[in-house]
Protein backbone atom coordinates (compact mmCIF):
# COMPACT_ATOMS: atom_id res chain seq x y z
CA UNK A 1 0.00 0.00 0.00
CA UNK A 2 1.67 3.52 -0.56
CA UNK A 3 2.35 5.39 2.31
CA UNK A 4 0.38 8.34 2.75
CA UNK A 5 1.19 11.44 4.49
CA UNK A 6 -1.20 13.32 6.83
CA UNK A 7 -0.17 17.06 8.06
CA UNK A 8 -1.47 18.44 11.54
CA UNK A 9 -5.22 19.42 11.33
CA UNK A 10 -5.95 22.91 11.36
CA UNK A 11 -5.07 25.08 13.63
CA UNK A 12 -8.92 25.75 14.96
CA UNK A 13 -8.65 22.00 15.88
CA UNK A 14 -5.47 23.12 18.14
CA UNK A 15 -7.10 26.45 19.64
CA UNK A 16 -10.61 24.35 20.48
CA UNK A 17 -8.83 21.72 22.82
CA UNK A 18 -6.58 24.56 23.99
CA UNK A 19 -9.55 27.15 24.46
CA UNK A 20 -10.11 25.76 28.32
CA UNK A 21 -6.81 27.23 29.57
CA UNK A 22 -7.23 30.59 28.08
CA UNK A 23 -10.60 31.96 29.42
CA UNK A 24 -10.26 35.37 30.48
CA UNK A 25 -11.22 34.90 33.92
CA UNK A 26 -9.01 32.76 35.86
CA UNK A 27 -10.76 29.55 36.66
CA UNK A 28 -11.10 28.49 40.14
CA UNK A 29 -8.88 25.48 40.87
CA UNK A 30 -10.59 22.74 41.50
CA UNK A 31 -10.04 21.01 44.95
CA UNK A 32 -8.03 18.10 45.10
CA UNK A 33 -8.19 15.08 46.84
CA UNK A 34 -5.48 12.76 48.15
CA UNK A 35 -5.23 9.36 46.36
CA UNK A 36 -7.38 6.26 48.17
CA UNK A 37 -7.68 3.10 48.19
CA UNK A 38 -10.84 0.70 48.53
CA UNK A 39 -10.61 -3.12 48.34
CA UNK A 40 -14.49 -3.86 46.49
CA UNK A 41 -13.79 -7.26 46.57
CA UNK A 42 -11.38 -9.47 48.12
CA UNK A 43 -9.14 -9.33 45.36
CA UNK A 44 -10.30 -6.12 43.42
CA UNK A 45 -8.93 -2.83 44.23
CA UNK A 46 -10.30 0.77 43.42
CA UNK A 47 -8.46 3.42 43.52
CA UNK A 48 -9.49 7.62 43.63
CA UNK A 49 -8.12 10.65 43.64
CA UNK A 50 -8.26 14.29 42.12
CA UNK A 51 -6.19 17.05 41.50
CA UNK A 52 -7.37 20.65 40.99
CA UNK A 53 -4.14 22.13 39.82
CA UNK A 54 -4.49 23.66 36.45
CA UNK A 55 -0.50 22.69 35.13
CA UNK A 56 -0.93 19.19 36.05
CA UNK A 57 -1.41 17.34 32.50
CA UNK A 58 -1.71 13.96 34.12
CA UNK A 59 -0.75 11.04 36.47
CA UNK A 60 1.33 7.94 36.49
CA UNK A 61 -0.02 5.41 38.77
CA UNK A 62 2.07 3.00 40.53
CA UNK A 63 2.37 0.06 42.27
CA UNK A 64 4.45 -2.46 43.97
CA UNK A 65 4.12 -5.24 46.35
CA UNK A 66 6.73 -4.88 49.27
CA UNK A 67 6.51 -1.18 50.38
CA UNK A 68 10.57 -0.71 50.42
CA UNK A 69 9.21 -1.42 46.29
CA UNK A 70 10.24 -1.77 43.54
CA UNK A 71 7.53 0.32 41.79
CA UNK A 72 6.13 -0.61 38.56
CA UNK A 73 4.52 1.68 36.65
CA UNK A 74 0.36 0.36 35.89
CA UNK A 75 -0.26 3.23 34.01
CA UNK A 76 -0.07 6.55 32.52
CA UNK A 77 -3.43 8.35 32.96
CA UNK A 78 -4.83 11.69 31.40
CA UNK A 79 -5.46 14.73 33.32
CA UNK A 80 -9.60 13.65 33.38
CA UNK A 81 -8.88 10.20 34.76
CA UNK A 82 -9.36 10.46 38.23
CA UNK A 83 -10.11 6.71 39.10
CA UNK A 84 -8.59 3.02 38.44
CA UNK A 85 -10.03 -0.90 39.12
CA UNK A 86 -6.83 -2.71 39.50
CA UNK A 87 -8.28 -6.02 39.29
CA UNK A 88 -7.71 -10.01 40.14
CA UNK A 89 -5.17 -9.17 42.39
CA UNK A 90 -2.76 -11.86 43.81
CA UNK A 91 -4.88 -13.11 47.17
CA UNK A 92 -3.23 -12.25 50.73
CA UNK A 93 -0.81 -10.19 48.84
CA UNK A 94 -0.17 -5.89 50.40
CA UNK A 95 -0.33 -3.77 47.11
CA UNK A 96 1.22 -0.12 47.35
CA UNK A 97 -0.13 2.67 45.30
CA UNK A 98 1.38 6.13 44.70
CA UNK A 99 0.70 8.42 41.92
CA UNK A 100 3.41 10.72 40.36
CA UNK A 101 1.97 13.58 38.31
CA UNK A 102 3.19 14.81 34.95
CA UNK A 103 3.28 17.80 32.85
CA UNK A 104 4.02 19.28 29.71
CA UNK A 105 2.19 20.84 26.29
CA UNK A 106 1.39 19.07 23.52
CA UNK A 107 1.86 19.31 19.71
CA UNK A 108 -1.22 19.86 16.98
CA UNK A 109 -3.44 17.08 16.58
CA UNK A 110 -2.85 14.93 12.98
CA UNK A 111 -6.09 12.91 12.25
CA UNK A 112 -5.56 9.07 11.07
CA UNK A 113 -7.90 7.55 8.63
CA UNK A 114 -6.45 4.00 7.96
CA UNK A 115 -7.66 1.63 5.73
CA UNK A 116 -10.07 -1.34 6.52
CA UNK A 117 -9.29 -4.63 7.36
CA UNK A 118 -6.21 -6.40 8.38
CA UNK A 119 -2.69 -6.20 6.60
CA UNK A 120 -2.14 -8.29 4.12
CA UNK A 121 0.26 -11.44 4.49
CA UNK A 122 3.12 -9.03 2.54
CA UNK A 123 2.33 -6.10 5.20
CA UNK A 124 2.95 -8.63 7.93
CA UNK A 125 6.29 -10.21 6.56
CA UNK A 126 7.58 -6.71 5.63
CA UNK A 127 10.26 -4.97 7.17
CA UNK A 128 8.81 -3.40 10.44
CA UNK A 129 12.13 -1.28 10.81
CA UNK A 130 9.73 2.08 11.50
CA UNK A 131 8.29 0.62 14.46
CA UNK A 132 10.83 1.34 16.91
CA UNK A 133 11.26 4.73 18.80
CA UNK A 134 14.30 6.67 17.50
CA UNK A 135 16.25 9.48 17.92
CA UNK A 136 16.48 10.19 14.17
CA UNK A 137 19.84 11.45 12.78
CA UNK A 138 20.30 14.70 11.51
CA UNK A 139 20.65 18.57 12.78
CA UNK A 140 18.45 19.76 15.02
CA UNK A 141 17.19 23.15 15.85
CA UNK A 142 16.82 25.27 19.33
CA UNK A 143 15.37 23.63 21.98
CA UNK A 144 13.68 25.35 25.14
CA UNK A 145 13.32 24.68 28.69
CA UNK A 146 10.05 22.52 29.44
CA UNK A 147 10.43 23.83 33.14
CA UNK A 148 10.76 27.24 32.60
CA UNK A 149 8.87 27.56 29.14
CA UNK A 150 6.51 26.13 26.70
CA UNK A 151 8.27 23.91 23.81
CA UNK A 152 5.63 21.66 22.28
CA UNK A 153 6.28 18.96 19.98
CA UNK A 154 6.44 20.07 16.63
CA UNK A 155 5.36 19.38 12.93
CA UNK A 156 3.68 15.98 13.88
CA UNK A 157 3.19 13.80 10.27
CA UNK A 158 2.02 10.23 10.24
CA UNK A 159 2.18 8.31 7.61
CA UNK A 160 0.42 5.08 7.26
CA UNK A 161 2.24 1.77 6.59
CA UNK A 162 -0.68 -0.64 6.11
CA UNK A 163 -3.91 -1.41 7.92
CA UNK A 164 -3.01 -1.63 11.52
CA UNK A 165 0.69 0.27 10.96
CA UNK A 166 1.15 3.93 11.36
CA UNK A 167 4.55 5.92 11.79
CA UNK A 168 4.57 9.00 13.11
CA UNK A 169 7.96 11.94 13.10
CA UNK A 170 8.04 15.06 15.48
CA UNK A 171 10.39 18.00 16.14
CA UNK A 172 12.17 17.85 19.66
CA UNK A 173 11.63 21.44 20.85
CA UNK A 174 12.27 20.90 24.20
CA UNK A 175 15.81 20.73 26.42
CA UNK A 176 14.82 19.05 29.50
CA UNK A 177 12.59 16.35 28.84
CA UNK A 178 11.96 12.80 30.87
CA UNK A 179 9.73 11.50 27.58
CA UNK A 180 7.28 11.82 25.27
CA UNK A 181 3.75 10.58 25.05
CA UNK A 182 1.66 9.82 21.91
CA UNK A 183 -1.85 10.70 23.09
CA UNK A 184 -5.05 9.15 20.95
CA UNK A 185 -8.48 10.31 20.43
CA UNK A 186 -10.81 7.77 19.02
CA UNK A 187 -13.70 9.22 16.68
CA UNK A 188 -16.89 9.07 18.87
CA UNK A 189 -14.57 9.19 22.22
CA UNK A 190 -13.90 12.11 24.43
CA UNK A 191 -10.87 13.66 25.65
CA UNK A 192 -7.04 12.23 24.64
CA UNK A 193 -5.45 9.57 26.24
CA UNK A 194 -2.31 8.24 26.16
CA UNK A 195 -1.12 5.51 24.17
CA UNK A 196 2.79 5.03 23.92
CA UNK A 197 5.48 6.39 26.42
CA UNK A 198 8.32 7.18 24.85
CA UNK A 199 11.85 7.58 25.97
CA UNK A 200 13.53 11.29 25.82
CA UNK A 201 14.81 12.76 22.46
CA UNK A 202 12.87 10.09 20.66
CA UNK A 203 11.24 12.02 17.53
CA UNK A 204 10.09 8.79 15.83
CA UNK A 205 7.61 5.77 16.63
CA UNK A 206 5.67 3.44 14.61
CA UNK A 207 1.90 2.15 16.22
CA UNK A 208 0.12 -0.78 15.80
CA UNK A 209 -3.51 0.03 16.17
CA UNK A 210 -6.10 -2.12 17.41
CA UNK A 211 -9.58 -2.51 16.08
CA UNK A 212 -11.18 0.48 17.79
CA UNK A 213 -8.00 2.64 16.43
CA UNK A 214 -9.46 3.14 12.60
CA UNK A 215 -10.29 6.30 13.08
CA UNK A 216 -8.39 8.74 15.51
CA UNK A 217 -6.76 11.91 16.15
CA UNK A 218 -3.07 12.01 17.68
CA UNK A 219 -0.89 14.58 18.74
CA UNK A 220 2.24 14.29 21.14
CA UNK A 221 2.95 15.99 24.41
CA UNK A 222 6.66 16.46 25.99
CA UNK A 223 6.59 15.67 29.51
CA UNK A 224 8.02 16.58 32.78
CA UNK A 225 7.79 13.96 35.78
CA UNK A 226 6.94 15.96 39.11
CA UNK A 227 6.04 14.85 42.54
CA UNK A 228 4.50 12.28 43.89
CA UNK A 229 1.14 11.49 46.23
CA UNK A 230 1.63 9.68 49.76
CA UNK A 231 1.60 6.20 49.41
CA UNK A 232 -1.47 4.02 50.41
CA UNK A 233 -1.78 0.60 51.12
CA UNK A 234 -4.01 -2.65 50.74
CA UNK A 235 -3.93 -6.32 51.51
CA UNK A 236 -6.23 -8.55 49.53
CA UNK A 237 -8.12 -11.37 50.82
CA UNK A 238 -8.54 -14.62 49.82
CA UNK B 1 -10.66 5.08 30.33
CA UNK B 2 -8.78 2.27 27.77
CA UNK B 3 -7.40 -0.67 29.80
CA UNK B 4 -3.81 -0.64 27.50
CA UNK B 5 -1.36 1.14 27.18
CA UNK B 6 1.65 0.25 24.81
CA UNK B 7 4.46 1.68 25.99
CA UNK B 8 5.85 2.43 29.48
CA UNK B 9 9.54 3.73 29.71
CA UNK B 10 10.68 6.35 32.09
CA UNK B 11 11.48 3.57 34.27
CA UNK B 12 14.51 4.88 36.50
CA UNK B 13 11.98 7.79 37.57
CA UNK B 14 9.62 5.36 38.88
CA UNK B 15 11.53 2.44 40.68
CA UNK B 16 13.09 2.01 43.80
CA UNK B 17 12.15 5.23 46.19
CA UNK B 18 11.44 4.50 49.51
CA UNK B 19 8.72 5.50 51.22
CA UNK B 20 7.70 4.12 54.10
CA UNK B 21 9.84 1.38 55.92
CA UNK B 22 9.61 -3.05 55.41
CA UNK B 23 11.92 -5.91 55.07
CA UNK B 24 11.80 -6.26 51.31
CA UNK B 25 12.29 -9.72 51.34
CA UNK B 26 9.16 -9.89 53.28
CA UNK B 27 7.07 -9.23 50.44
CA UNK B 28 4.20 -11.65 50.05
CA UNK B 29 3.36 -12.71 46.99
CA UNK B 30 0.08 -15.04 47.44
CA UNK B 31 -0.48 -16.33 50.76
CA UNK B 32 2.60 -16.56 52.73
CA UNK B 33 5.01 -18.89 53.59
CA UNK B 34 7.38 -18.46 50.86
CA UNK B 35 10.65 -19.10 51.04
CA UNK B 36 13.32 -17.13 48.82
CA UNK B 37 15.06 -19.13 47.02
CA UNK B 38 18.49 -18.40 44.32
CA UNK B 39 18.36 -21.60 41.42
CA UNK B 40 21.56 -21.87 39.31
CA UNK B 41 20.88 -20.56 35.87
CA UNK B 42 23.09 -21.49 32.82
CA UNK B 43 23.12 -18.89 29.79
CA UNK B 44 21.80 -20.48 26.42
CA UNK B 45 22.44 -18.27 23.49
CA UNK B 46 21.69 -20.22 20.25
CA UNK B 47 21.49 -19.13 16.41
CA UNK B 48 21.43 -15.19 16.09
CA UNK B 49 20.69 -14.86 20.34
CA UNK B 50 23.01 -12.80 22.19
CA UNK B 51 23.06 -12.67 26.28
CA UNK B 52 24.53 -9.49 28.60
CA UNK B 53 23.54 -9.77 31.68
CA UNK B 54 19.99 -9.57 32.01
CA UNK B 55 19.54 -7.54 27.91
CA UNK B 56 18.38 -10.07 25.78
CA UNK B 57 18.99 -10.09 21.91
CA UNK B 58 18.16 -11.76 18.89
CA UNK B 59 19.70 -9.80 16.02
CA UNK B 60 18.33 -11.53 13.00
CA UNK B 61 14.91 -11.65 11.20
CA UNK B 62 15.46 -15.15 10.69
CA UNK B 63 12.04 -17.47 10.48
CA UNK B 64 13.32 -21.00 10.90
CA UNK B 65 15.40 -22.58 13.54
CA UNK B 66 16.78 -21.97 16.96
CA UNK B 67 17.16 -18.69 17.59
CA UNK B 68 17.49 -17.77 21.20
CA UNK B 69 18.71 -15.66 23.83
CA UNK B 70 17.58 -17.06 27.11
CA UNK B 71 18.61 -18.04 31.20
CA UNK B 72 17.51 -21.62 32.33
CA UNK B 73 17.06 -22.22 35.77
CA UNK B 74 17.66 -25.37 38.01
CA UNK B 75 15.41 -28.21 37.90
CA UNK B 76 12.69 -28.53 40.39
CA UNK B 77 10.04 -31.49 41.37
CA UNK B 78 7.84 -30.86 43.40
CA UNK B 79 6.22 -28.28 46.11
CA UNK B 80 4.71 -24.70 44.94
CA UNK B 81 7.37 -22.61 43.03
CA UNK B 82 7.54 -18.65 42.58
CA UNK B 83 8.86 -16.35 39.66
CA UNK B 84 9.17 -12.54 39.71
CA UNK B 85 10.75 -10.31 36.86
CA UNK B 86 10.41 -7.25 35.41
CA UNK B 87 10.95 -7.23 31.80
CA UNK B 88 10.65 -3.94 28.79
CA UNK B 89 10.67 -4.75 25.50
CA UNK B 90 12.74 -2.05 23.91
CA UNK B 91 12.78 -2.97 20.34
CA UNK B 92 10.60 -5.37 18.78
CA UNK B 93 10.94 -5.27 14.63
CA UNK B 94 10.24 -8.88 14.68
CA UNK B 95 7.39 -10.69 16.24
CA UNK B 96 6.00 -13.50 18.31
CA UNK B 97 8.84 -13.60 20.40
CA UNK B 98 8.55 -15.90 23.62
CA UNK B 99 9.69 -14.02 26.92
CA UNK B 100 9.22 -16.48 29.76
CA UNK B 101 8.68 -20.10 29.70
CA UNK B 102 8.02 -22.76 32.47
CA UNK B 103 9.62 -25.96 30.97
CA UNK B 104 7.93 -29.62 31.33
CA UNK B 105 11.34 -31.09 31.49
CA UNK B 106 10.09 -35.16 32.15
CA UNK B 107 7.10 -34.04 29.73
CA UNK B 108 6.20 -32.40 26.56
CA UNK B 109 8.73 -29.92 26.80
CA UNK B 110 7.46 -25.97 26.95
CA UNK B 111 4.40 -26.29 29.28
CA UNK B 112 3.64 -22.29 29.14
CA UNK B 113 4.97 -19.99 27.18
CA UNK B 114 4.31 -15.91 27.70
CA UNK B 115 4.86 -14.24 24.54
CA UNK B 116 4.58 -10.84 22.50
CA UNK B 117 3.14 -10.03 19.34
CA UNK B 118 4.34 -7.16 17.42
CA UNK B 119 1.93 -4.07 18.53
CA UNK B 120 2.40 -5.44 22.29
CA UNK B 121 -0.23 -8.38 23.39
CA UNK B 122 0.99 -10.68 25.80
CA UNK B 123 -0.16 -14.14 25.19
CA UNK B 124 -0.26 -17.57 26.49
CA UNK B 125 1.51 -19.62 23.38
CA UNK B 126 -0.12 -22.80 24.06
CA UNK B 127 -4.10 -21.81 23.73
CA UNK B 128 -3.29 -18.24 22.10
CA UNK B 129 -5.28 -16.68 25.25
CA UNK B 130 -4.52 -12.78 25.77
CA UNK B 131 -2.53 -12.06 29.07
CA UNK B 132 -2.51 -8.09 28.40
CA UNK B 133 -2.15 -5.72 26.09
CA UNK B 134 0.65 -3.87 28.15
CA UNK B 135 3.71 -5.55 26.53
CA UNK B 136 4.90 -3.51 23.95
CA UNK B 137 8.27 -1.48 22.93
CA UNK B 138 9.13 0.29 26.18
CA UNK B 139 6.76 -1.01 28.36
CA UNK B 140 8.16 -1.86 32.03
CA UNK B 141 5.81 -5.07 32.66
CA UNK B 142 5.73 -7.21 35.93
CA UNK B 143 5.47 -11.17 35.86
CA UNK B 144 4.94 -13.47 38.28
CA UNK B 145 4.22 -17.06 38.18
CA UNK B 146 3.01 -19.45 40.73
CA UNK B 147 3.45 -23.22 40.14
CA UNK B 148 2.05 -25.65 42.08
CA UNK B 149 3.49 -28.59 40.26
CA UNK B 150 0.95 -31.64 39.94
CA UNK B 151 -2.55 -28.72 40.57
CA UNK B 152 -2.03 -25.84 38.67
CA UNK B 153 0.24 -22.75 37.42
CA UNK B 154 -0.87 -18.98 37.63
CA UNK B 155 0.54 -16.18 36.05
CA UNK B 156 0.08 -12.44 37.40
CA UNK B 157 0.58 -9.47 34.67
CA UNK B 158 1.18 -6.43 36.56
CA UNK B 159 -0.29 -7.99 39.87
CA UNK B 160 -3.05 -9.29 37.77
CA UNK B 161 -4.36 -12.88 37.34
CA UNK B 162 -4.27 -13.51 33.43
CA UNK B 163 -3.76 -17.33 32.98
CA UNK B 164 -5.16 -20.22 34.85
CA UNK B 165 -3.78 -23.46 33.68
CA UNK B 166 -3.72 -27.10 34.72
CA UNK B 167 -0.47 -28.80 35.84
CA UNK B 168 0.54 -32.60 35.52
CA UNK B 169 3.70 -33.71 38.13
CA UNK B 170 7.23 -34.38 36.75
CA UNK B 171 10.13 -31.94 36.50
CA UNK B 172 9.73 -28.11 35.54
CA UNK B 173 12.35 -25.33 34.94
CA UNK B 174 11.67 -21.16 34.73
CA UNK B 175 13.38 -19.37 31.53
CA UNK B 176 13.46 -15.85 30.43
CA UNK B 177 14.76 -14.04 27.80
CA UNK B 178 14.14 -13.60 24.46
CA UNK B 179 13.22 -16.98 22.15
CA UNK B 180 11.41 -17.13 18.24
CA UNK B 181 8.34 -19.09 18.96
CA UNK B 182 7.59 -21.19 15.77
CA UNK B 183 5.91 -18.76 14.04
CA UNK B 184 7.80 -15.57 15.36
CA UNK B 185 10.81 -13.94 13.97
CA UNK B 186 13.42 -10.92 15.31
CA UNK B 187 14.64 -8.92 15.71
CA UNK B 188 14.06 -8.07 19.30
CA UNK B 189 15.65 -6.46 22.34
CA UNK B 190 13.70 -7.73 26.28
CA UNK B 191 15.36 -6.09 29.45
CA UNK B 192 14.51 -7.92 32.61
CA UNK B 193 15.47 -6.84 35.92
CA UNK B 194 14.23 -7.55 39.13
CA UNK B 195 14.08 -11.28 39.00
CA UNK B 196 13.18 -13.29 42.24
CA UNK B 197 12.45 -16.69 43.25
CA UNK B 198 10.42 -18.41 45.92
CA UNK B 199 9.51 -22.13 47.19
CA UNK B 200 6.88 -23.85 49.60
Amino acid sequence: MPARTLRAAPAVLFLALALPACSATAPTPAPSQPLRAALVTPTDIDLNWTDGRPDVAGHVLEFATAETGPYTPLQYLARHVTTYRHPDLMPHTTFVYRLRAYRGPASAPVRVDLPPGKPTAADENSPHDWLPPRDRPGPRGARHALRTGSAAPGELRAVIKHANGIHFTWRDNSSDEDGFLLEIRRTGGGAYEPVAVLDPDVDSTGLITLPDEKHASYRVRALVLGERSQAVRLTTGE
Amino acid sequence: MHARLRTLVVTTAVCGSSLLAAPHALAEVEPGGWQSVSPTHTVQERGCGQVDGLTFRLTCSTASGDQRAERRYATYTGGTRQFEGSFRVTSLSGTRISLKQTFHESGSGPYFMLAVERGGRLYAVHGGATLSTAGTVGATVRVNTVHEVGREHRTYINGSLKHTYASPGGSFYDKFGAYRTNSGSGPATVEWSGIRFWRK
